[in-house]
């Protein structure tokens, strides 16, 4: 489903990512991780050509999409969504306008019918009563939910978050975690950048761990979950 | 190299290549009228009152020292004249489009600025659609529809305050001003003045976009990013003021 080999990307002088490569397998959710500040968000806008990397190639569903213009990447950016850090609503927009902004550029649907599916998408992530509210008035987690269903109102076949839980509650971080678990059952793929491990555990399949320009180990997510209640058991904590 | 002519280079290149973008998208479907007509009404309408203050006190200013200057050497009957002439082709026009570099090139620049570091212009490209036809293009087009038809206004207003300040300052006859501005004036001053205002509205709104989609570094970024939009505009405005005088005085002598 997606492919990144030998992806390079430098800022000035430093080179961030030296020979990133991994596969995304289609319905998987692969988590990306690693310390701060060693480019898993510039791996992720990668995929979807909101950056430019120096040399590599990226595939997404059997195309290359490294060297892909700006327009040609519309096509693609109908299949991949983005979930930003904070949402990225556009704050003179009200969540309704937010919402029914995808559906008004890419599809032919009347404003009946928009208004039918802005308002189902926003009853699934229990958002029914935002729909006039602009995302100043929300919560830093509504945004972050109004920001998920933006993203998925045109149905994409893959979802990249980025950082989906930062700064949220154990309430709001549930809610996000429950939504992806559900997109997943539904077989959509994913790459997941945090570093709430928590969650990553919760919902990754896989994971990547970035250090050093290149991908350091991969390891799946069982084999982690295990060796954690192996962990607990040898401190004595119980299992 | 010093790191400020590269920075020039940088930006005088970026600026040239986002150009070249609006252009190609121009021609190309969807054109977001609706937002079009959004900017046309923010950058013309919102910005009639402060144009026409501003147009109004040059043409009044303008008839006091040249009465004034005139008096003494008996020349008080030539204000009309100098003024209408120095409004329609240079003040009417330089001047608006200085305060408008200020206020629409200002708020344009702050604007997409804070949508950049927002990751708003990020979300719009994410979601399948292109922020030069999204956001550049109305406001580039606003302001080129916009602004002549401001700095038409602002001759008007501009030769109306020197009307009014001849009439009441300067003792002149309502009716030999009026008679004298137009047997004074010809298409040619008229042209002169409003043919560079379309050139003038692409230096505001080209820097002020530009600068508003490459903002670095959150809202410090955004205030820098403001202040070079409007110093863009400003001396591009000005400096342009003389090639395109030049250029039309060429053109003027060769007819």
């Amino acid at each position: 489903m997606i492919s990144v080999k030998h992806f390079r990307k430098s800022f000035d002088d430093r080179a961030v990512h030296k020979d990133v490569t991994f596969d995304v397998i289609e319905g998987e959710c692969l988590g990306l991780v690693g310390g701060s500040g060693i480019g898993k968000s510039v791996v992720l806008r990668s995929l979807i050509g909101l950056e430019k990397g120096d040399g590599g190639e990226i595939w997404i569903e059997g195309e290359e999409i490294s060297k892909l213009k700006e327009r040609d990447l519309v096509e693609i950016r109908k299949k991949v969504a983005y979930v930003f850090q904070n949402g990225a609503l556009f704050d003179s927009m009200s969540v309704y306008e937010n919402l029914a902004y995808p559906l008004r550029e890419h599809t032919n649907y009347d404003e009946k019918e928009i208004k039918r599916r802005v308002r189902n998408q926003l009853e699934e992530f229990g958002l029914g009563d935002a729909i006039k509210k602009l995302p100043a008035e929300l919560s830093g987690g509504m945004q972050k939910r109004v920001g998920l269903a933006r993203s998925l109102m045109i149905g994409p076949k893959v979802i990249l978050y980025d950082e989906p839980t930062a700064g949220l509650d154990p309430y709001n971080t549930l809610k996000i975690q429950e939504m992806v678990l559900a997109l997943k059952k539904k077989g959509v793929t994913s790459v997941f950048v945090t570093h709430d491990m928590p969650t990553a555990i919760a919902v990754c399949d896989r994971f990547c761990l970035l250090a050093n320009g290149v991908v350091a180990d991969v390891s799946m997510a069982n084999a982690i979950k295990k060796q954690s209640m192996l962990d607990k058991f040898i401190q004595g904590d119980g299992v | 190299m010093k790191a400020s002519h590269a920075t020039f280079l940088r930006n005088f290149g970026g600026a040239t290549i986002m150009t070249k973008q609006v252009i190609s998208e121009l021609f190309r479907p969807p054109l977001y009228f609706s937002l079009i007509l959004e900017q046309i009404y923010q950058i013309g309408v919102m910005s009639l009152p402060l144009v026409l203050v501003t147009a109004g006190s040059t043409g009044m200013v303008m008839a006091l020292q040249f009465g004034l200057g005139l008096e003494k050497f008996g020349g008080k009957l030539y204000v009309p004249k100098i003024v209408s002439i120095s409004i329609l082709r240079e003040m009417g026009p330089v001047f608006s489009c200085l305060m408008l570099a200020a206020r629409c090139g200002a708020g344009i620049a702050s604007e997409i600025g804070s949508m950049t570091v927002t990751q708003q212009i990020d979300a719009i490209r994410a979601l399948g659609t292109s922020p030069i036809k999204k956001i550049v293009i109305p406001r580039v087009l606003g302001c080129l529809i916009g602004i002549p038809i401001l700095a038409m206004a602002a001759n008007f207003v501009g030769v109306f305050g020197a009307l009014v300040v001849c009439t009441n300052d300067l003792g002149l006859d309502p009716v030999f001003f009026v008679q004298k501005v137009l047997t004074t004036l010809w298409l040619p001053d008229f042209i002169s003045g409003f043919m560079k205002t379309p050139v003038f509205a692409l230096m505001i709104a080209i820097p002020a976009c530009y600068f508003g989609l490459t903002v670095k570094g959150g809202t410090k970024g955004v205030g820098n990013a403001t202040t070079m939009a409007v110093v863009t505009a400003s001396i591009s405005i000005l400096v342009g003021d003389y090639i395109l005088t030049k250029f039309y005085w060429v053109i003027e002598q060769w007819l």
